[in-house]
Formats: structure tokens, C-alpha cells, sequence
């Protein structure tokens, strides 16, 4: 034990070294439980009386919902209304809309725009910037259609929107080089599903509302459910990251392919090998924190939480920098303007991730590791004049280096 | 580059400093401090003699050939335009093989003008869009030009417009149809002029640019080709002639993925003429047979560059050799091949994806030459 303790000792003190090679050092998950007694289980796999207490089928349909919309925002048929409707499930006056394809999503009365920029920690008082970040959205879709639809058939050029070639595809972008698919694409990994979990649901504020603390304690469950409101909410944090998982109690293996999201993306760093085992250390948080829900160990719940703050708000940042660097990398050096269309999209990716970063959290101080005002000036450095096509390979490696600057890796680990 | 003190106690002490940073956890990663470089100074090499053998004896003859069979091949497009008989179909058919077994020696060099418009995305874009074809053809006007066109173009489209149907079934039905062979006719004309513009680009000014920029960086015209060539090993020749449809990257075998589907009997021939070619830019083999007194082979033997004490380039030969040894028993046919025995279109690929590694790993390593492609990552 003396022994191990040391480690655990170096652990912290060396742990902005470390992180990324834990596999010889104890795990400290495995520490915790030998103190309190309270043990995860292998799977995310929870019960009450013989029946399971899981349940997050509202994040799966706005997952679904989401889907939808990026896909419809690529299909030149699609009308400024309907793109709108899919965001946010209603018509423009404010009647039932059944926008999607699949049924199920237009019965929902859920909706992507009541949960983008939403989350009790960041936007319950601060609706201002939650309805401007909700325009942003609408503005992108709706450009979209004005600015983008219009000129499938012309080639993009500086200051003009339209066709140009990635490789052996054709990307659309508008007058500055952005793809408003992806620009709405990955922003609402940040805006929706980063937000609602690490901001809403894991938070103490939603999971110890009301008498949610007694309530648990005394295993009173919701009417008509198997399971306590805390444990809901922990399991809806869940299904922000692993709602469209086949084998929910098990995700790991499909990491990456489950959608087009936040899973996908955790996907992408865990699958680069200076970010391995990233995943393994969001699921076992999620169960072991909510196996101190069911063990009424609020403590050891909020240490889990804080893992996976700090984990998902590092995948944004890491891709964020992944894909400016990858933009940089791919500007053509004599200027072609034929050959920007491999950088474009990277950097229409790199916005997005960007753009997410104001919903990161850092679990040390409780709020976000960029304000509004830095993630402002990112976008405004990748927009100003032309945009992509005058962006400079020093403003991509500057932004880069702010992001990689706030947590423990660097801009070349994230890079490739 | 710091040779001098390789072996100094300073640097021992700066790699034993590496080991403690945390970058020593990952395995795939060397640390830069202590990576052999090779030195150029004491072996030095004339790459501009090189470059002027790629240029005068294998890209400017290469791109001639090719010139010249699509000159044929929209003579004879005009021919059936004018004549639309089975005797000139057949002729047509005829050089659009000629032509596309020519294009394989000159895909790879992407290069100069062929980069600028981006010729092989006019070129050879496979699988074609069969509805997109019939679509574009019947308009009255369209933009050949746009990326979303690549798919409607080229060699892929030809091999559609010219075999998808019986000759009794284009006699009666197609060929009479003028849009029809307008179409074709507009798709060699296109094909002709763009090469034509590259290379009389190569000839009037970018030959001496090209041997100009002998430097050895990343934008030296070395380095450059050497990626290019090796961009089009790994996505053209072994994932797209052979990858993609065997299913490597998706799963499920595609068998409409293969290059030239619509003549079905020329997909085997197609890829061993792109294998071949690549391996004599490699050893420098000239169309005639003789051999260039400079190319990458003795580069790397200027190099010292050898893996297990056997000399690169002989390693590389080898493998492409077994690659080679493995496609020569596919069926000509790679769609039937897909269908009915795809683990030898599996084997195929091993063998091929071996010598990425003894390419892309190993060769660079020893030319000290950086990737300047990345595999995108599919969204």
C-alpha cells in the first residue's frame, strides 16, 4: 500500500506530465473504491426491483433531430423553412411542424433549438447570449439556403459563394470559404451536446434541485419510473454522448461510429495515440459516478463529474486545434484557388470546434476555459476580410497555441 | 544537419531528457532530438540530374504518348460522330483503351499544370454517375469544369457512353441520338485539351522551373514528386483500383467501384499498367527498356539506405514484384473477381499496403523527405 500511495502522490503532483500515459501508474478510480466501498460496475447497467433505471430516449431523439438537419442542410431541394423547422420542430408561428423523415422525431415535441446554449450553469441567467448563440444557428441556416443554394453550379472564389473541389468531391461553401453544414455541424457539439451535459446535467444545480438529495436518499423514485430524478439526470448526461449507441451499457466498442457528433469525435481523439484511453476514462466516470448515485455518495459522484468535464471539454480543444492545424497544413503555397478546397474544409471544422470551446469547463473554477470574448476573436481572426482565403498560417498556429495552452497537451500532439 | 556533435555527451544528455517528457509514452513518436538524420554532406547526390532524367526521360515522353493516343482517340470519337458504324465503334473502343492504359503512365505526376487544374480529377474519377451522365448529356448547356462534374467525365464516363451496351443496342438506340455522340465527342475533346495544355506547359517553361527547384525541402521539386508519386501509390493504385472495391475501407465489398466496370475485361490490365509504370518511375525504367543513369534506386543507394542489410530499393522491388505476382492472378475481371472470390483481392491489397510502409516509412526516412499528404478523415 505505502508504495502505492507514493505513486498516487507522484500521480497528482506530476499528473500535467502523465495523463497521457497512465497505464503504469494506479488508477485512481480504483483507489476511491477501496476507501468508500462503493464499486462500479463492468457496464453502464443500473436497476431497481429487477427492472433497469436508464433511461435517456430524449437525448436520442435529439440526436436523431440533428442528424436530420445536417444532412437536409446538403440537399439543394430543401426549403429555408424546413431547414428551420428541423431546428426547432415547430412552424415559424409557432404550430406542430413534422419536418423529419423518421416519424418518431416529428411525434417528439423535443426540439435541437430549446436545448442549444441552455444549460442551468452558463445560460439560466444569461439568456442574452443564449438567444444570440441560438441566431447564430438560424443565421447559418439561412444563409445556407440564400447565399449557397444559389450558386451550386458556380465555382467558389474570393468573396463569391459557391462549388469547389476537396480532393475528388465537391465542397459548398459560402463568400469566405466556411461550409455552413459544418460551421452548424460541429457547433452543436459544443452548443447542445457539451453544454447540456457538463453545464446541465452533471451539475450539482440540476442534479441536487429540489429535494432531489432526499429524494434519492430515501430511493424515491419519479411517477411512474423506476428510477430517482438524479439518477435520471446523470443518465440523460450520458445520452448527450452515448444516445445513439446500439449497446448503450457497453459503448465503448462503437466509439466513433454512433454518430456525428460528440461520440464521434471522442472517437477521433481516443484514435489518436497521444489521446488513447480518453474514452475508457469517460465511461468509467460516467458508471462509477453513477454507481455513487445509487451508493448516495455525492462526493465521489462530483469527483466522476469533474473527470468528465474536464475529458470532454479537452476532446473540443484537441480537435479544435486537429483541425486548424490539418486547414493550415493543407493552404496551397502559390495561391491556386482551386486547390483551397481541402483547407476549407478543414477550417470549416476547425470553426466549429472553435465556436464550441466557449461551452468547455474547467472543473477548477467551474466556468468555461475560453469567455465569450476569446472565442469572439478566434472567429473574428478565421472570418475577418476574405475569411479562409486570406486566413495566415501564423493566425491558424496562434489560435492554436491559445487553445492547446489550457490544458495538458500541445498543439503538435493535437495536430495530427 | 547537427552531425557534429552527435555523439557529444550533450546530446546523450538531451535524449536522456527526452525519455523523462511525457511524448517518450507514446510509442509511434521519436523524439526529434534523437533521430538519426541522414547526412547529405558526405554522400552528396546530384538531384539535379535526377530531376532532369524524371523530366526529359520519363514525364515529357510519357505525357507525349498520352497526347498522342487521346489524338487518336478524338479522331476517332469525330469518326463515329460522322460514320456511326460498328467498324468505327469498335476503332473507337479500341484507342479509348490505348488511351486509358497511356493515362496510367502519367497519373502520378501530379505535378505543375496537372496540379493547377487539377487533371485527374477530369480524368479519372471512378465510379462514374451513371443517372448524372444521362442528366448532363441531354441539357443544353453544362460546366464540365465544376468539381460536382468530376463524376460525369473523363475515362469512367467513356467506358459507360461506350460499353454499357451491345453494339447492336448503341447502333439502334444510343448513336443515333446526337447528344449522344456529341457527348463523347465533347468528353475526348476535353481529355485531349487538358493534356495538351499540361504538357506544353511542361515543354515551353515548367521543365526548367521544375529542375530549377532541385533544393531539398519541402517544396523542392524532389520531394514534391516524390509525395506525389507516393500519393498516388497509396490512393489511386491500391486503395481505389483495389481497396475500395474489395471492401477494405468500408466493409462490405463494392464491387461497382472498380476502375473501368462497363468493359469489365480491362480493370486487371488497367491496374498492372499503373503498378507497372510506378515501378519504373522508381528504378528509373525507360518505355523502351533502358534503364536512367539517376532515378530514386540510386538516390537511395547514395543513401546507404538498407533494412536488414539488404538494400532498400531491392526490398521495394521485391514487394512490388509480389504485389504484382498476386494481381496477375486475378481475373480480368475485377467486378467478377470482387464477386466471387474477394479474399484474393484481400491478398492483393496485403501485398500492396507492404510496400507502403517500406515506401512511405523507410524511403522517406532515408531521403529525409516529410509527407505532405494526410488520409483525410472521411466526413
Amino acid at each position: 500500500m505505502e508504495t502505492k500511495y507514493l505513486n498516487f502522490f507522484l500521480l497528482f503532483s506530476l499528473s500535467f506530465l502523465v495523463i497521457s500515459c497512465s497505464n503504469d501508474t494506479p488508477d485512481p478510480v480504483e483507489m476511491i473504491e477501496e476507501n468508500i466501498g462503493i464499486t462500479a460496475p463492468d457496464s453502464y447497467s443500473f436497476s431497481r426491483d429487477g427492472s433497469s433505471t436508464i433511461s435517456f430516449s430524449g437525448q436520442t431523439t435529439r440526436i436523431g433531430m440533428a442528424s436530420e438537419l445536417i444532412s437536409a442542410m446538403k440537399d439543394f431541394r430543401t426549403s429555408k423553412a424546413q431547414l428551420l423547422e428541423m431546428f426547432a420542430n415547430e412552424t415559424a408561428n409557432g404550430g406542430d411542424a413534422s419536418p423529419f423523415d423518421d416519424n418518431l422525431l416529428n411525434e417528439s415535441t423535443k426540439s435541437v433549438k430549446s436545448k442549444v446554449a441552455a444549460s442551468q450553469d452558463y445560460f439560466s441567467s444569461n439568456t442574452a447570449e443564449s438567444s444570440s448563440i441560438k441566431a447564430d444557428f438560424e443565421n447559418w441556416i439561412v444563409a445556407q439556403v440564400d447565399e449557397v443554394f444559389p450558386n451550386e453550379t458556380e465555382l467558389a472564389s474570393p468573396s463569391k459563394a459557391g462549388q469547389i473541389a476537396d480532393g475528388s468531391s465537391a465542397r459548398y461553401v459560402n463568400a469566405k470559404g466556411l461550409e455552413y453544414n459544418q460551421a452548424v455541424n460541429k457547433s452543436l457539439i459544443g452548443a447542445l451536446m457539451l453544454d447540456q451535459i457538463i453545464n446541465n446535467y452533471l451539475s450539482p444545480s440540476v442534479l441536487d434541485a429540489g429535494t432531489q438529495i432526499a429524494d434519492n436518499n430515501n430511493d424515491i423514485v419519479a411517477e411512474g419510473e423506476s428510477y430517482t430524478i438524479m439518477e435520471h439526470k446523470w443518465d440523460e448526461a450520458f445520452g448527450y454522448l452515448f444516445g445513439a449507441t446500439a449497446n448503450p451499457s457497453d459503448p465503448k466498442p462503437t466509439v466513433g461510429s454512433d454518430d456525428s457528433f460528440l461520440n464521434k469525435y471522442l472517437g477521433r481523439v481516443e484514435g489518436d495515440s497521444d489521446f488513447a484511453g480518453i474514452t475508457a476514462k469517460i465511461i468509467d466516470a460516467f458508471t462509477l459516478g453513477r454507481a455513487a448515485i445509487v451508493g448516495k455518495d455525492y462526493e465521489l459522484r462530483d469527483m466522476q463529474a469533474n473527470i468528465i468535464q474536464e475529458e470532454l471539454s479537452k476532446v473540443i480543444a484537441v480537435r479544435a486545434v486537429y483541425y486548424l492545424q490539418q486547414g493550415k497544413n493543407a493552404l496551397p503555397s502559390d495561391g491556386n484557388e482551386a486547390a483551397y478546397g481541402g483547407a476549407f474544409h478543414d477550417l470549416s471544422e476547425g470553426f466549429g470546434f472553435v465556436y464550441s470551446l466557449r461551452f468547455t469547463r474547467n472543473p477548477d473554477t467551474n466556468n468555461t476555459y475560453f469567455s465569450k470574448n476569446e472565442v469572439d476573436e478566434f472567429i473574428s481572426t478565421l472570418t475577418e476580410g476574405n475569411g479562409f482565403w486570406d486566413v495566415s498560417p501564423d493566425a491558424l498556429d496562434t489560435i492554436s497555441e491559445s487553445i492547446a495552452a489550457k490544458f495538458d497537451f500541445t498543439v503538435a500532439q493535437a495536430g495530427s | 544537419m547537427f552531425s557534429g556533435f552527435k555523439h557529444s555527451l550533450s546530446t546523450l544528455s538531451v535524449c536522456i531528457l527526452c525519455l523523462l517528457i511525457p511524448y517518450s509514452c507514446t510509442d509511434t513518436e521519436e523524439p526529434d532530438c534523437c533521430e538519426e538524420m541522414p547526412s547529405f554532406e558526405n554522400t552528396p547526390f546530384d538531384r539535379k540530374a535526377l530531376l532532369k532524367s524524371w523530366a526529359d526521360d520519363i514525364i515529357i515522353p510519357s505525357f507525349e504518348r498520352y497526347v498522342k493516343s487521346l489524338t487518336v482517340l478524338n479522331d476517332r470519337a469525330t469518326d463515329l460522330t460522322n460514320d456511326p458504324s460498328m467498324a468505327s465503334l469498335e476503332n473507337l473502343r479500341e484507342s479509348w483503351l490505348d488511351a486509358y492504359s497511356s493515362w496510367q503512365s502519367v497519373s502520378m505526376f501530379d505535378i505543375g499544370m496537372a496540379e493547377t487544374i487539377g487533371l485527374r480529377n477530369f480524368t479519372n474519377i471512378f465510379p462514374t454517375d451513371v443517372d448524372k451522365i444521362n442528366e448532363t448529356l441531354n441539357r443544353d448547356s453544362y460546366n464540365l469544369g465544376l468539381p460536382s462534374n468530376f463524376v460525369v467525365q473523363g475515362f469512367p464516363a467513356l467506358d459507360y457512353l461506350l460499353f454499357a451496351f451491345t453494339g447492336e443496342e448503341l447502333m439502334q438506340n444510343k448513336l443515333v441520338n446526337t447528344k449522344y455522340t456529341d457527348y463523347i465527342s465533347t468528353l475526348t475533346e476535353r481529355l485531349l485539351m487538358l493534356s495538351s495544355d499540361v504538357l506544353s506547359d511542361w515543354k515551353s517553361s515548367y521543365r526548367d522551373e521544375f529542375i530549377r527547384n532541385d533544393a531539398s525541402s519541402a517544396t523542392g521539386s524532389v520531394d514534391k514528386l516524390v509525395n506525389d508519386a507516393l500519393f498516388y501509390y497509396e490512393k489511386f493504385l491500391r486503395a481505389g483500383k483495389i481497396g475500395i472495391p474489395a471492401g477494405v475501407f468500408s466493409g462490405t465489398p463494392i464491387s461497382d467501384a472498380v476502375e473501368a466496370p462497363f468493359s469489365k475485361i480491362y480493370s486487371k490490365q488497367l491496374f498492372l499498367a499503373g503498378l507497372g509504370h510506378f515501378k519504373n518511375f522508381l528504378n528509373g525504367e525507360l518505355t523502351n527498356g533502358t534503364i536512367s543513369d539517376t532515378h530514386l534506386g540510386t538516390y537511395l543507394d547514395a543513401v546507404n539506405a538498407e533494412k536488414d542489410g539488404t538494400a532498400l530499393i531491392t526490398l521495394m522491388n521485391k514487394q512490388l514484384d509480389e504485389a504484382k505476382l498476386l494481381g496477375e492472378r486475378l481475373s480480368d475481371n475485377f467486378q467478377d473477381q470482387v464477386e466471387t472470390d474477394n479474399i484474393k483481392m484481400l491478398q492483393t491489397y496485403d501485398e500492396l499496403q507492404k510496400a507502403v510502409v517500406l515506401l512511405k516509412v523507410d524511403m522517406l526516412q532515408a531521403l529525409n523527405i516529410k509527407v505532405d499528404f494526410v488520409d483525410a478523415d472521411g466526413d
